[in-house]
């Protein structure tokens, strides 16, 4: 019973984190590629800790796997935000199809 | 072969098509930063894989091994972006 | 004395009742602890201790649910060979103040998928957020300001 949780966990997490390698060579510029990958490092690997921690029932791996997911959560969004900025600074181009820039024509044009 | 052996084999499996399908991009690229996001994604999947294959293994020691890659993975992003972020200005 | 500490002092009395010193009981007595001083709250007086806690478990759950309907979106996207994306970048004016609501905020905007936080303006009273799924800028600004950041302020004062 235990196993079977534990399987699903790993498949489920194992999925998402393959739809995003799909994400990543399908999207058509920087920042869609960022928003489709900032999540197989925080819910596919989220999942798939936790069907570890589920199939070893230890509490040494559980901290452990705690201490990954609470570290993934905090710095993926970080690690997204300046990546973001500074291709957006770098003049990265975005996607033709881009509806609106907002940021581009902001009145204060100084970019820290 | 239980459950739980077939779910192994399987995301293993997924994890490294993934892992084939991020290097894709690593290669095409186009711009630096395209890169540093396929490298940062490689490393998560490092992660997911050092978790399944300490089920595979029937050991546990390889968790430490994925906080030490956890941590780097960050620490690389953050200076590549701090170098990037640096270049835009000069 | 203030209501956390007691709060663990009830913890470790739960744990030595019970006979056993690990971090399962010592979990289990923070959580009968919590709803023993939640019943005798009246006479703690005022405390901001007993209606921060529900907040902070509700904006948790409230987080969680965003960020699997929103993978779901995205990863609905990615499977299907058709572009349904309407990306954007969008300015958000922002009502949240102090530096640790601005960071929490662009965080939690970042970690749902579709959406990511590009800059905060020299200001601080503008974010300028990446959005997949941008059918109409009002619209968008409204859901974010309403569902997220509403949320966030409640627990955050």
């Amino acid at each position: 019973m235990i196993e079977i949780l534990s399987g699903i966990f790993l498949l489920l997490g194992t999925l998402f984190i393959l739809l995003s390698a799909i994400g990543i060579l399908k999207m058509p510029d920087l920042y869609t590629r960022m928003s489709a990958t900032t999540k197989a490092s925080t819910l596919g690997i989220g999942l798939v800790l936790i069907g570890t921690s589920v199939y070893w029932q230890d509490f040494g791996i559980a901290s452990r796997a705690l201490a990954i997911i609470v570290f993934l959560f905090l710095t993926a969004p970080v690690a997204a935000h300046i990546i973001g900025r500074a291709a957006y600074f770098g003049k990265v181009p975005l996607w033709e199809k881009t509806k609106i820039d907002e940021f581009g024509k902001r009145p204060d044009d100084v970019g820290d | 072969m239980s459950f739980i052996e077939w779910s192994v084999y399987i995301s293993v499996i997924i994890i490294g098509l993934s892992i084939l399908v991020i290097f894709l991009r690593l290669v095409i690229g186009p711009s630096i930063e395209d890169r540093i996001v396929a490298l940062d994604l490689l490393s998560a999947n490092a992660i997911a894989f050092i978790a399944v294959y300490s089920i595979q293994k029937n050991t546990t020691t390889f968790l430490d091994v994925g906080i030490i890659v956890a941590l780097l993975a960050f620490l690389g992003t953050v200076a590549f972006a701090y170098y990037l972020g640096r270049r835009g200005k000069e | 004395m203030n209501p956390f500490l007691f709060n663990i002092l009830l913890a470790i009395a739960w744990m030595m009742l019970v006979g056993e010193i690990t971090a399962g009981t010592f979990a289990a007595g923070m959580v009968v602890a919590y709803l023993i001083l939640w019943f005798s709250r009246s006479a703690w007086g005022e405390s901001r201790y007993f209606s921060k806690i529900p907040l902070v478990i509700m904006f948790v759950l409230y987080f969680f649910k965003e960020l699997i309907i929103a993978n779901l979106k995205v990863a609905f996207d990615i499977v299907t060979p058709k572009d349904y994306m309407e990306p954007g970048v969008i300015a958000v004016p922002l009502d949240v103040e102090t530096d640790i609501e601005i960071t929490l905020f662009a965080n939690f905007v970042t970690l749902t998928p579709g959406t990511l936080s590009i800059d905060v303006s020299p200001d601080r009273k503008t974010l300028y957020v990446h959005a997949l799924y941008v059918k109409d800028a009002d619209r968008f600004r409204n859901e974010l300001k309403n569902g997220l950041e509403k949320r966030l302020i409640e627990v955050m004062r």
